[in-house]
């Protein structure tokens, strides 16, 4: 059976976070709108490319040409747009991405039709979230089989794919180690500020870190936009023995999650078991 | 309530008389001291490092915490620098109208600041080069909160 790769780039969101249309907005200094360069990432790999879009949204910079299939309003937020392009095509599977997502690359999406295209049965082909281990669901591929399984869930209220695939203990893929903060988001300004390309962060070192690093304090430049992609970047640099399951995590000298979005100039500290007392 | 971070060595009298009120009939106080052996190895000397701008931020936050949770005065001071055995480590005291509340609270004091300060100690070892020690992991781990989709 050979089941055609549609691609869907989800639009409809209502930024409200960003003040403006992410979908239209240039991140990055390649000079393409976030629609524009999804669009492109989707063409490569699927037969046709469709925008989803709410009914009388303009359609975002970038997506000119592009056939739109406009939300069923069957459920609320992303399923509505991923539900209407299985009303127009039940028998493809859909290669499903949010145009706020600028560090999805080639080999990211290259990883997902591959799994696929080795168990085309299955209804949901998707990464794990780096940050929480949770299926990232709008970077994902969708096969026929999903449909009913979607349909099923929004019958019961439940209009979130997140939540769906958990409970569909969905098997996950793990990111390439290159790509491991593939799946980052922009949903504030702050966000997008820091995710322009390089920017440059202070590192600061304590106990065993400090006599492995070798160093105190240092400034790197990096392409990481959040703490634990941080953690990850210097982790490969270095081969510090940085465990993120142990390592504890300072910003600007206040304790912070690993999903923490990093601005140009801030301190991060990463911290091994504390040992006073 | 009052957290200190002081170079070694650090003096709890002023944090005592801190404490001292006409109301608290109790007053329990703890001392860590530096001991002699870790893991059948002979101790001569620690080393306490602090990432101070945290830990005397998170200090303050604890110190607080338990004073209104159990209703009781708190304060406590943690050495920096190098000590030997018998030297004294950290200090917490607590003090209550009654003791019950005096006696949790200090025992709270200074398993929250070994878990939650950012606090590391080396070791110097009689019988070879001095080591970091390892911490306890209980109050690791990244914040498990998700991110919201578009």
């Amino acid at each position: 059976m050979n089941v055609p790769l549609h691609g869907l780039l989800l639009a409809g969101g209502k930024s409200t976070r960003m003040g403006r249309d992410k979908a239209s907005m240039v991140v990055g200094d390649d000079g393409v709108t976030q629609a524009a360069r999804a669009l492109g990432l989707l063409r490569k790999f699927c037969a046709g490319v469709w925008l989803s879009l709410r009914d009388g949204q303009p359609r975002p910079a970038g997506g000119e040409g592009v056939p739109v299939i406009l939300d069923s309003g069957e459920a609320g937020g992303p399923l509505s747009g991923i539900l209407a392009a299985f009303q127009q095509s039940p028998g493809a599977a859909w290669l499903v991405m949010a145009c706020d997502l600028p560090f999805v690359t080639d080999r990211v999406l290259a990883r997902l039709v591959e799994r696929f295209g080795q168990e085309p049965g299955q209804p949901f082909t998707a990464y794990a979230s780096s940050g929480d281990g949770l299926p990232e669901p709008l970077c994902a591929i969708y096969g026929p089989s999903a449909l009913p399984v979607l349909r099923r869930h929004a019958a019961r209220g439940h209009f979130c794919p997140r939540h769906i695939m958990a409970e569909e203990n969905v098997r996950l893929l793990s990111l390439p180690a290159a790509d491991s903060g593939a799946l980052a988001n922009m949903n504030t300004p702050g966000d997008l500020a820091g995710a322009a390309g390089n920017r440059d962060i202070h590192l600061a070192w304590f106990g065993d870190l400090a006599r492995r690093r070798g160093l105190r304090e240092e400034t790197v430049r990096v392409k990481a936009a959040t703490a634990d992609a941080l953690l990850r970047e210097i982790e490969q640099r270095h081969r510090l023995g940085l465990d993120e399951r142990v390592v504890r995590i300072a910003v600007n000298d206040e304790f912070a999650p690993g999903r923490h979005p990093l601005q140009p100039g801030d301190k991060v500290v990463f911290m091994s078991p504390f040992a006073g007392g | 309530m009052t957290f200190l971070l002081e170079p070694h060595p650090i003096d709890p009298a002023a944090l005592r008389a801190q404490l001292a009120s006409p109301d608290c009939g109790g007053f329990v106080f703890f001392e860590g001291r530096v001991r002699d052996h870790h893991e059948g190895r002979v101790v001569t000397g620690l080393h306490y490092e602090a990432y101070r701008e945290l830990a005397e931020k998170e200090g303050r936050r604890l110190v607080d915490e338990i004073a209104a949770k159990h209703g009781v005065r708190a304060a406590a001071v943690h050495a920096t620098g190098t000590l030997v055995p018998g030297d004294l480590a950290v200090w917490v005291g607590a003090a209550a109208a009654h003791r019950d509340a005096a006696f949790a609270a200090c025992r709270e004091l200074i398993d929250s600041i070994k878990a939650r300060v950012p606090i590391w100690k080396q070791e110097t070892y009689a019988d070879g080069p001095s080591e970091w020690v390892e911490g306890c992991a209980c109050g690791a781990g990244p914040d498990r909160a998700r991110r919201s989709g578009p």
